[in-house]
């Protein structure tokens, strides 16, 4: 018997898509039967009580929860987000019911044994409810108190060599795409770069002491799957400079219907017989394809590479190999001034360890600039709107390129520098006057 | 419930204390066609919406059945994934950026007992437990945030919003039918922790009141100059306030017309409570994306002011969602994405299509952009 | 700077400042101290190492303060 009824939530177990509320609901009841014989640290019902403050939210169209300010572990500025039930008398199993991140594996592969030592750890000192994971990219444990953060923390670092991950003014949790590890279009290693980067910036992501958040997100390619670029205070996109390798018997293969287009992307309806002209050619976004005697040619000078004829054919068309990454700089959410798009600040780098020019030409110098020209709580992006991209690129001593651009400026209101004038702006008015009267 | 320590200490916490160690390295949970194959893959395809073959230059081949998964899991849930990575990958499996589940074997013959496994489990309430899906062009898993089950300024739950639109776009969760992908985001309040700003559809939460004051306690409970440097449109000041026995107390005053009901205030004074049953509901948004594929990434755009939270399955939200995706499959372009589509036949076209309502509340007015969003050319659709 | 001058320097400001707010963004210590971002951090993780200092956290956003001092804190019973 439940311990709350619950008959809102009851309506959201029927329908094809996986229920959380049944899943809830088999946890309360794994948790009440407690056949493995766990001496729970946080109250057995901790489950059933979310499920009725949660009914008791579909009910009033309100939140229950209150924020709190407790922040981590000893020494740490982030990785726990406090949580408060505003009826804790009705749901004492959930009074206190803080978040903790824990730093996900790069790509988030995983093997079961270790995923079973997470369970084992969050069943036994919390609720044994998680994300997997949160929109930033951590495992987040759903629901503890307060006196079990400490001990969570000290058997995750003794017991599975797993650190917590980032809230507040920090750096947050890397995260990448799948990268390298299983997909062909990925032109760097996303998984080492974010794994390198995260080693490197530990203190950043353990102690806040930027003005605000920044995220970094490694998208192998283009298409970011990821969205890096939507997304994180620097993104780093994989690319290449050379020619796109063409197997010309893999494209009269597509043309001729053998290969489904697309990687068989589009096999739910009939679209008709793959035409190249029409997909492919006519839908490059730079003209710089066409066909010659039977074969597809390339102007690689002109590709911008926006991955669409190497999606279409994958088996035909394969990324260069010279590559690197494409930095962004500044992507953010809406709050407050309107969402921005990371703006390029670098077109070209190579990435390969030890990553020495990515962290010494580019993070760290941002991140000086940043810490001590951001105000309270603005966003890289936010900085760079108000002193202006020429000023990062000064502060980075980049020139500029444009590549940087999406056209030039539409006013001629340029602030010369004195320096940039022959002459200089002291200038004789006597000397002036001899020429031109008052 | 006796405390059992881990071996803390709380008098000296910096005993034997380990930090800074980071996540495990990925290498580590690589299953070892990846180890063997990373950065040597050729090519891939769908067998079949949710299938994956990737092959690489070795002729090695890893295939990939991808899941649905409700992102808030049980350890009940997770432990049974790993008994299906145990039973059928040798104990490796990986999570999507979209919350979908992915498990990994090394030959064909492996491909069809998984599907068959993943396909007979089911929750007691009839649910799929591991729908297979989420490829091509086809609907994704929603990447969501947290809603009423754990957040404190949320304006609409994301769990159940999230399960009753999977539940109707679930045959396009399973098969290839559309134009182009399409993303659908949900984020429960205008900070979007998740960001659904450049999402094909984006369900947002939206609060419409500003906060109340609770003046008897507030200078008890909060800071007050903390709660006014809270407020990102300045809407925020000190005020003397005298309650209705007649005692004077220090507390705060609210401009409401500058109040943007973005809960920040709440969040440094549980004194100044948002949240509301009528004022609280959805904002639909539509035509964002993230890839670079063909036209640059754009935002997502405000198609519908406000729709009331209907708990427990949001049936207006499901139906707007549902209609656009419909109106987008049967006109839009092959590759075509829905921002991409929106902006070839006109926005006016989209609405007229959709059957949606174009209202005073979707001309953009906040600050510099909106300007940059009004129609400056005589080239429009009647 | 010193380190047991800057935390004079902290505890003392902090102190004054007490009646009004009991939270500081990291800018309002590095100015305090006046010093550079990349030095104060150093100073100020020294302080939050011996208990002379203690985080908060709106979540989005991280504060600095004196251990048990603030309103939120007895509100949360967890001071």
């Amino acid at each position: 018997m439940a311990k709350h009824e619950t008959p809102m939530l009851d309506q959201l177990e029927s329908g094809p898509w996986p229920s959380f509320v049944s899943d809830l609901k088999q946890q309360a009841e794994v948790r009440a039967k407690n056949e493995a014989n766990i001496e729970f640290q946080i109250p057995r019902d901790v489950v059933e009580d979310l499920l009725g403050v949660l009914e008791l939210s579909y009910d009033h169209g309100r939140t229950h929860w209150k924020h709190g300010g407790i922040v981590g572990v000893f020494g740490y500025g982030g990785g726990v987000i406090g949580r408060y039930c505003d009826q804790p008398e009705q749901f004492p199993g959930v009074a206190h019911f803080h978040t903790m991140r824990v730093n996900q594996p790069g790509g988030k592969f995983y093997k079961a044994e270790y995923l079973k030592q997470l369970c084992d750890l969050w069943d036994f000192r919390g609720s044994g409810i998680t994300n997997m994971h949160g929109s930033t990219g951590d495992i987040i444990f759903l629901g503890t108190t307060t006196p079990q953060l400490e001990e969570i923390f000290y058997e995750m670092t003794h017991k599975l060599n797993q650190d917590l991950g980032g809230s507040g003014s920090n750096l947050r949790t890397p995260a990448d795409c799948v990268g390298q590890a299983r997909c062909e279009f990925a032109c760097y290693d996303t998984q080492d770069l974010c794994y390198d980067l995260t080693m490197e910036y530990q203190d950043e992501l353990h102690r806040p002491a930027f003005p605000y958040k920044f995220k970094f997100k490694f998208d192998g390619c283009p298409n970011c799957c990821v969205a890096s670029i939507a997304r994180s205070d620097l993104s780093f996109i994989g690319t290449w400079r050379d020619d796109i390798k063409i197997d010309q018997e893999a494209v009269a293969a597509y043309i001729g219907g053998e290969i489904p287009p697309n990687a068989g992307a589009h096999s739910g309806r009939d679209w008709g017989p793959f035409d190249i002209q029409k997909e492919v050619i006519d839908n490059c976004p730079t003209e710089c394809m066409w066909m010659e005697d039977g074969k597809l040619k390339i102007d690689n000078k002109e590709c911008n590479r926006c991955m669409h004829c190497i999606n279409v054919m994958p088996r035909a068309l394969h990324i260069g190999d010279d590559r690197g990454v494409t930095i962004l700089a500044g992507a953010k959410a809406p709050i407050l001034d309107g969402a921005q798009m990371g703006s390029l600040i670098v077109p070209f780098m190579k990435a390969e360890p030890p990553y020495t020019e990515i962290k010494e030409k580019v993070i760290e110098p941002i991140w000086d600039w940043w810490m001590e020209e951001g105000k309270n709580r603005e966003r890289l992006g936010e900085l760079m709107k108000r002193q202006g991209l020429q000023k990062m690129l000064d502060v980075l001593g980049f020139e500029a390129d444009p590549r940087m651009v999406q056209e030039p400026r539409h006013n001629p209101y340029i602030f010369w520098k004195e320096e940039e004038v022959p002459g200089g702006f002291k200038r004789d008015i006597n000397e002036f006057r001899k020429y031109h009267q008052r | 419930m006796a405390f059992i320590s881990s071996g803390y200490n709380p008098d000296k916490p910096m005993e034997d204390r380990i930090t800074d160690i980071g996540p495990r390295k990925y290498d580590e949970f690589y299953p070892p066609v990846i180890a063997k194959n990373k950065g040597q893959w050729l090519y891939h395809e769908y067998l079949r919406p949710g299938v994956l073959v990737h092959v690489a230059k070795s002729g090695d081949e890893v295939y990939t059945v991808r899941c649905g998964g409700a992102r808030l899991m049980s350890t009940t849930h997770i432990r049974e994934i790993c008994e299906i990575a145990e039973k059928h990958c040798d104990g490796y499996l990986r999570f999507t950026t979209r919350n979908n589940i992915e498990f990994m074997v090394d030959s064909k013959e492996k491909v069809e007992p998984l599907i068959k496994d993943l396909e007979g489990r089911k929750f007691d309430g009839g649910s799929f437990k591991f729908p297979i899906g989420g490829t091509g062009a086809g609907v994704s898993n929603i990447v969501h945030t947290q809603g009423w089950i754990h957040c404190h300024t949320p304006a609409t739950d994301a769990s159940g919003p999230v399960k009753a639109v999977m539940d109707e776009l679930f045959t396009d969760f399973q098969s290839h039918r559309l134009p182009a992908h399409v993303r659908v985001s949900l984020a429960c309040c205008l900070n979007m922790c998740g960001a659904v700003h450049c999402s094909d559809i984006a369900i947002l939460g939206y609060h419409r009141k500003p906060p109340m004051i609770d003046h008897e306690y507030l200078d008890k409970m909060c800071e007050i100059p903390l709660a006014i440097a809270a407020c990102p449109t300045a809407a925020i000041r000190p005020a003397k306030v005298e309650l209705p026995n007649g005692k004077k107390v220090n507390s705060v005053a609210i401009k409401e017309e500058r109040c943007m009901f973005c809960g920040n205030c709440y969040t440094m004074c549980p004194s100044l409570p948002l949240a509301d049953t009528e004022g609280d509901g959805i904002v639909i948004m539509a035509g964002g994306k993230v890839s670079n594929r063909i036209s640059p990434p754009k935002f997502s755009k405000v198609v519908v002011a406000f729709i009331p939270n209907e708990p427990p399955r949001w049936p207006k939200t499901v139906e707007v969602i549902k209609k656009m995706i419909e109106v987008y499959a049967a006109d839009a372009r092959k590759y075509e994405r829905l921002g991409e589509w929106a902006e070839r036949i006109g926005w006016e076209r989209f609405f007229e299509k959709c059957e949606l309502e174009f209202t005073h509340h979707l001309i953009d007015d906040f600050r510099d952009p909106a300007y940059y969003t009004w129609r400056q050319t005589t080239q429009f659709k009647f | 700077m010193e380190y047991e001058e800057a935390k004079k320097k902290i505890t003392e400001a902090l102190q004054k400042k007490l009646k009004t707010k009991s939270k500081f963004y990291f800018s309002d210590l590095a100015k305090i101290l006046g010093e550079k971002p990349r030095v104060a951090k150093k100073l100020i993780n020294q302080m939050v190492q011996e208990g002379v200092l203690e985080y908060w956290s709106s979540g989005s956003t991280s504060m600095y303060g004196m251990p048990g001092t603030g309103k939120q804190a007895h509100a949360e019973h967890e001071d």
